[in-house]
């Protein structure tokens, strides 16, 4: 049992980072229907800011997660302006593939500016573990999942109270009508990328000393991200949140009790199954009607 | 294009690999290797163009197919000796199942969920590999033998070189003649409107099956040809950032003309070794690089060396329409007026007792209709009348509850839409679907209707040799577009032409099978008032020389009044009144159903 | 007279012919030799997960050729290095056809131990060109034998088997069950055959799990660990994955297991992973750790001087291959008696003994290297390294067995 109940903690300690990750992309989709693959490369800029507040400045380690999120969502609103502006009218195709290569230019700078393998990060807690029958359990930990959760709900709060949430649901789902209720939408898709970025660099805050600050970071989160998204319905927030503790869990199980040369195959499985018997997601916002 | 000129166009591309071979071989070992592999990225570009460029379907497995076709070759050599033209051709037919393993989700996505599908795909493929050891040498890697056909062992560059090149040159031919020819052209058609397309009988799940596997069978191919040719095969080579660098083959070179998987292909596998002295940069530049071609050149490098050419020869930099031309007899047409309907003529097309929910919305109510042999029929009604979802039936797009419809006795509801050309239905759209990147002759020639993947790769061959049924299409496709009186603009992109012009070529391309009944979804909606009278007056007289019946959805009262024999007016779901146009029109219930006049007054 | 350009290149071709017969012994000279300068050629990844490989690769080696070249080089000539980057077989094809058949390198580094290495290896055991494989343990690398391909201080699979499982009982320690977790890639495969066929023959009970490259959850792996009563774990992959795995190893609450780590994981970055990291022993294929003594500590900071700055992990093991055997490859060149032939440079590297930097004056940061005219491995010996107080220390040197 304490087995058991140690393979669940590991789950739901990726799981929530997932979700964070997955939260961030399930905004900017939400808003403007474009998914961004270099979400996971912001994620890597959030725990390469992480290192530079708590090893490099040596500064407190609340400033990190007050500093980053903002920053990072600086750099997806610039991006947004820069890149993704000028190519609103073209299709989806062509928005996929500048994302793509967007996030290796972004890993590929970070990687020659920072010529290293891997910054190693440390917890923000470090001590002693809670040991309840055998099951161990850090503070480090702990902080992860509730503090990762706890930022995923305010989130989801955030956009369904807040005026921009509201402008931006109105945008994804009537851009001319959203227009004529005096919503711009140049100005909620900046938000949009802002938001989606600071919820990049939060994730990438949580994730930097479970996993260190490395180029594979980027791909590693945009993949589970991305997943945990279609689990959960690609437009639905607390879909995201599910389905990114649903994809830590099982792929934690899996490499537990099928075999771990095979950990990397569940996830992409799952995905595999949802795409093909629920392509609107285990967890839908609201009930697709087909017209 | 003259029928020289069209076979020289059409052999260029695999004339150019079999130069760059040429010119290699007098060359040092380490120009020639780099040349060899430069080839076998071209096939590798030559491919995605097909399924990237034409079929617009975002592939990230491009990796594990050409691993699929490296190790399906050199594992027959390595562990059953197997000759190695026999494991070239086993590659083409592992590439085939893993292109159609690959499309059985793949057509079902677009877009991000297409790139994770494939990716899915890639990622099991090499782990699949990578855990084979006894059979694949698992990650390490495994000795790939020198290969020999017919006695000849080929182990020096220079031999490698004509091996890969000869090989390659063949593989880009056939793809060549299916990019240029009816295949590469119904494959844009089925992925830039997918409507249209399948009412003109092309499948766009066949063909972008055909897409995946034609473009894997020539990944699968290059890989096997390269594989010898690299000496040892290791998983790691065929990964993740392999495949997506080889979708940035055809992004760079131009997508949609074979020229730019050469371009795109041989270009970014030759830059790094140009790039030597910035070795450490060369994944940033390449990244950069394809932002740079996606945001400002979408067209790639191809459309920038068009475009380079053209400004140089002093012509204007992009095609444009013509001044419109006169069209033969258009202002003699406007005294034109209806023939009387044919009495006693034979019902051609039947609706009867047509039910249709939305939930809890009845949006059609036992509708009837009946257009007659030669007949024009309008069917008009108020806004969410639901004229479209009855139109929708008829054309096949959307299933009814309950009902009949026949056409000349056979019943509509169980047909698919791209079925109904066979039976001689053909249509036209609300919102103009013309296949922009076409020309209007390459539109027309889809609307015969001939649109099954076999045929159009037949199709492509015959254009090729300039063949009989190529004359023959070209023949039938300009007599409909003189009808139109677009003859003069059969070269254009129809995506080029004014809005008129486009709505001349759908009828351009509804009439060309010689179709029996013409759907007309709102003929002149957003057309000029002065290019209205011209329209009614080209239905008329194809209705009158051609004999085709039409059924007309239209809001335009005035048009319809003045081009249909009968009308059937719609509300609320269910027909309220039919007859002639003058008779519909002067009904009260009419009046106040449309007018909002008052029945009492 | 105007002169035409024909008639230029006529005159230029009768002088170049002249030129020629003047001078014979210019004619003669081997590829990659000139009155003033000696160029060897290498290939490493730059960019990339093996990175960490070929990078140091590139600098350890050029450290070297500076400081041989600023005491008046070899032979009266100048040493310059070409270093291509590369990292899959057809990117070290390219690049090793490159050095070898334009650049016509006099001898040829492999600072990767890729399978782009094993097919580079397989190339110039064709053309014969002298090569130095710097690290490559892989059997793929080394097979067949050929007599112009060497190999330095990474020792093969074979040998650096038993040394990694002896560590586990230094110090008096009996391990009642070895953990093996290995990565799936190439590195880590090639050396868990070699380690599997040896526990194997020693009837050593041990337990396998594996992970994906760049993989940072080992939790179901350590599990199983502890479900099997493992006590000692044997990690095979980089120092990140190391670093993790012990962490989350200590999350879980695994106390005293003895951990062992293969040689591409020892390096000084595991340690902020990890935080206290005492009592981790791996392998080191040089005779002392940075820091651990003064001459190490000149090396790094000549090291540091020449890069700017130190970049985090560094120097690293391959640092200190790369340099060590550049000063091998001069020592060969000297053996030739300045007769600087193929024949004669492969005749003088196979006879090499205690071949090494100290030869030449340069830093002694690694074991030294001797060859034979069967035996192309310069190296058998590896140093057991441990942490201790937060700093790896070779505690002593494990012969060959």
């Amino acid at each position: 049992m304490a087995e058991l109940a140690l393979v669940l903690i590991a789950g739901a300690k990726f799981g929530a980072i997932y979700a964070l990750a997955a939260l961030g992309l399930v905004v900017v989709h939400k808003a403007t229907k474009t998914v961004n693959f270099a979400h996971g490369a912001f994620a890597m800029l959030g725990a390469f800011s992480s290192y530079l507040v708590v090893v490099h400045w040596q500064w407190p380690y609340w400033m990190a997660y007050v500093l980053t999120p903002p920053l990072i969502g600086v750099v997806a609103a610039l991006i947004e302006f820069l890149i993704l502006r000028p190519l609103r009218r073209a299709d989806m195709f062509t928005v996929v593939i500048a994302t793509v290569f967007l996030g290796i230019a972004l890993s590929e700078a970070f990687r020659l500016t920072y010529n290293t393998e891997l910054l190693a990060v440390p917890g923000m807690f470090v001590g002693m573990p809670f040991v309840f029958h055998g099951v161990f359990m850090t503070q480090e930990t702990l902080w992860v999942i509730a503090g990762a959760l706890v930022i995923c709900v305010a989130c989801v709060l955030l956009f369904r109270y807040g005026r921009l949430g509201r402008g931006m649901r109105a945008m994804a789902s009537n851009v001319r009508g959203a227009q004529l209720c005096g919503y711009s939408v140049d100005r909620v898709y900046m938000f949009a990328w802002f938001l989606g970025g600071a919820m990049a660099g939060l994730a990438g805050v949580f994730v930097a000393p479970v996993s260190g600050v490395s180029v594979e970071l980027s791909i590693a989160i945009i993949s589970a991200g991305f997943v945990a998204g279609v689990i959960g319905g690609f437009d639905s927030l607390k879909g995201a949140i599910l389905g990114g503790l649903l994809l830590g869990v099982s792929e934690s199980l899996a490499a537990a009790y099928v075999s771990s040369a095979l950990k990397n195959c569940i996830s992409f499985l799952l995905l595999f199954v949802v795409l093909m018997w629920r392509p609107e997601g285990l967890f839908p916002e609201t009930v697709a009607r087909r017209v | 294009m003259s029928e020289p000129r069209r076979l020289l166009a059409g052999l260029a591309p695999a004339l150019v690999v079999l130069g760059a071979t040429l010119a290699g071989l007098p060359l040092d070992n380490y120009p020639k290797y780099v040349i060899a592999i430069a080839i076998v990225s071209i096939v590798v570009g030559a491919s995605l163009v097909v399924l990237v460029g034409l079929a617009r379907c975002i592939t990230l497995a491009a990796g594990s197919v050409m691993a699929i076709g490296a190790y399906t070759s050199s594992l027959l050599a390595i562990h059953l000796g197997v000759p190695y033209l026999i494991g070239l051709a086993a590659a083409l037919l592992t590439g085939a199942i893993a292109g159609w393993l690959i499309a059985l989700p793949g057509t079902r996505f677009r877009g991000h969920n297409l790139a994770m599908v494939t990716l899915v795909f890639q990622s099991v493929c090499i782990i699949l590999i990578r855990e084979a050891k006894t059979l694949t040498g698992g990650a390490e890697g495994i000795h790939v033998p020198a290969p020999s056909l017919f006695g000849w062992t080929v182990r020096s560059d220079g031999d490698f070189l004509l091996l890969i090149g000869v090989l390659s040159a063949l593989a880009v031919l056939v793809l060549t003649v299916l990019v240029r020819g009816a295949f590469g052209k119904n494959l844009q058609a089925a992925a830039g409107n997918e409507v249209a397309a399948e009412a003109f009988g092309i499948s766009v799940p066949a063909y972008l099956t055909a897409a995946f596997v034609i473009s894997s069978v020539g990944v699968a191919f290059a890989g096997a040809l390269a594989a010898p040719r690299v000496r040892i095969l290791d998983p790691e080579s065929y990964g993740v950032m392999a495949s997506i660098f080889m979708l940035a083959y055809p992004i760079v070179g131009g997508m949609h003309s074979i020229w730019g998987g050469l371009l795109g292909g041989g270009g970014l596998r030759v830059l790094p070794e140009f790039l030597r002295p910035v070795a450490d940069y060369q994944e940033l530049f390449f990244a950069s690089l394809v932002i740079v071609v996606v945001m400002f050149f979408p067209g790639g490098f191809v459309e920038l060396i068009r475009r380079g050419v053209l400004a140089l020869r002093g012509h204007p930099a992009g095609p444009r329409e013509a001044p419109q031309p006169a069209v033969a007899g258009a202002q003699a047409a406007a005294a034109v007026t209806p023939l009387p309907a044919p009495d006693g003529a034979a019902p051609l097309l039947v609706v009867e007792g047509v039910d249709r929910h939305f939930g809890a919305l009845h949006a059609v109510n036992a509708a009837h209709l009946t257009v007659p042999v030669g007949g024009i029929h309008g069917l008009i009604g108020p806004n969410g009348a639901g004229k479209t979802s009855l139109f929708n039936i008829v054309s096949g797009f959307l299933a009814a509850d309950a009902g009949r419809v026949a056409f000349d006795g056979t019943s509509l509801l169980e047909l698919a839409p791209r079925d109904r050309i066979r039976l001689g239905i053909t249509r036209t759209f609300q919102h103009v679907a013309v296949f922009g990147q076409l020309s209007c002759l390459d539109n027309v020639i889809i609307g015969r209707g001939r649109n099954g993947v076999l045929a159009a790769i037949g199709q492509s061959v015959d254009e090729m040799r300039s063949g009989p049924l190529t004359a023959r299409a070209r023949g039938e496709a300009l007599a409909a577009l003189d009808a139109v009186g677009l003859a003069d603009l059969a070269g254009m992109p129809a995506g080029a032409l004014s809005l008129g012009n486009q709505r001349r070529l759908e009828i351009a391309r509804a009439i060309v099978s010689d179709p029996r009944l013409i759907l007309l979804d709102e003929p002149v909606s957003g057309v000029a008032e002065a290019e209205i009278e011209e329209l009614r007056a080209l239905l008329l007289r194809i209705n009158a020389e051609r004999r085709i019946a039409m059924l007309v959805v239209e809001h335009n009262i005035p048009f319809v009044a003045r081009l249909c024999r009968s009308l059937s007016v719609m509300g609320a779901g269910a027909i309220v009144a039919e007859g002639t146009p003058a008779d519909v029109i002067a009904m009260p219930a009419v009046r106040q159903l449309y007018f909002g006049e008052d029945v009492a007054a | 007279m105007r002169r035409g350009p024909l008639h230029r290149i006529a005159l230029a071709l009768a002088a170049a012919a002249l030129a020629s017969t003047v001078a014979p012994s210019a004619m003669a000279q081997e590829a990659g030799v000139s009155d003033t300068e000696i160029t060897i050629g290498a290939i490493g990844a730059l960019t990339g997960p093996i990175a960490f490989i070929g990078t140091p690769g590139r600098d350890g080696m050029t450290l070297a050729i500076d400081e041989i070249n600023a005491k008046g080089g070899v032979c009266g000539r100048k040493l310059k290095l070409n270093f291509e980057h590369a990292s899959t077989p057809a990117e070290s094809l390219a690049a090793v056809k490159k050095l070898v058949e334009q650049d016509k390198v006099f001898a040829l580094v492999l600072a990767s131990g890729s399978t782009g290495a094993a097919a580079a290896a397989d190339y110039v055991r064709q053309v014969g060109v002298p090569t130095y494989n710097l690290y490559g343990s892989t059997p793929i690398i080394r097979e067949p034998f050929s007599k112009n391909v060497f190999h330095g201080a990474i020792v093969p699979v074979e040998v650096a088997a038993p040394g990694l499982i002896g560590l586990f009982y230094d110090d008096g320690h009996k391990p009642q069950k070895i953990g093996v977790l290995a990565g799936t890639y190439a590195f880590p495969q090639a050396t868990l055959k070699a380690v599997e066929a040896h526990l194997k023959s020693k009837k050593i009970d041990y337990a396998l799990e594996q992970f994906d490259q760049s993989a940072r959850d080992f939790t179901s792996q350590l599990v199983s660990f502890g479900r099997q009563k493992v006590d000692s774990v044997l990690i095979l992959g980089s120092f990140s994955e190391a670093g993790f795995a012990i962490k989350q190893a200590r999350e879980l609450g695994m106390a005293n297991i003895r951990w062992v780590l293969d040689g591409s994981a020892v390096s000084r970055a595991i340690v902020p992973i990890i935080g206290n990291a005492d009592g981790i022993r791996g392998y080191f294929n040089n005779p002392a750790f940075p820091g651990q003594n003064d001459t190490v500590r000149e090396f790094e900071a000549r090291l540091k001087k020449q890069l700017g700055s130190m970049p985090q992990g560094r120097p690293n093991n391959y640092d200190m291959i790369a340099y060590g055997s550049t000063y091998v490859i001069a020592d060969a060149i000297t053996g030739t008696g300045c007769q600087l032939t193929r024949d004669k440079f492969l005749a003088s590297w196979s006879s090499l003994k205690n071949a090494g930097p100290k030869t030449m004056g340069g830093l002694d940061v690694s074991f030294p290297e001797s060859f034979t005219e069967t035996d192309h491995q310069g190296n058998y010996r590896l140093g057991a390294a441990v942490v201790k107080n937060g700093e790896w220390q070779v505690y002593r040197v494990i012969e060959r067995p």
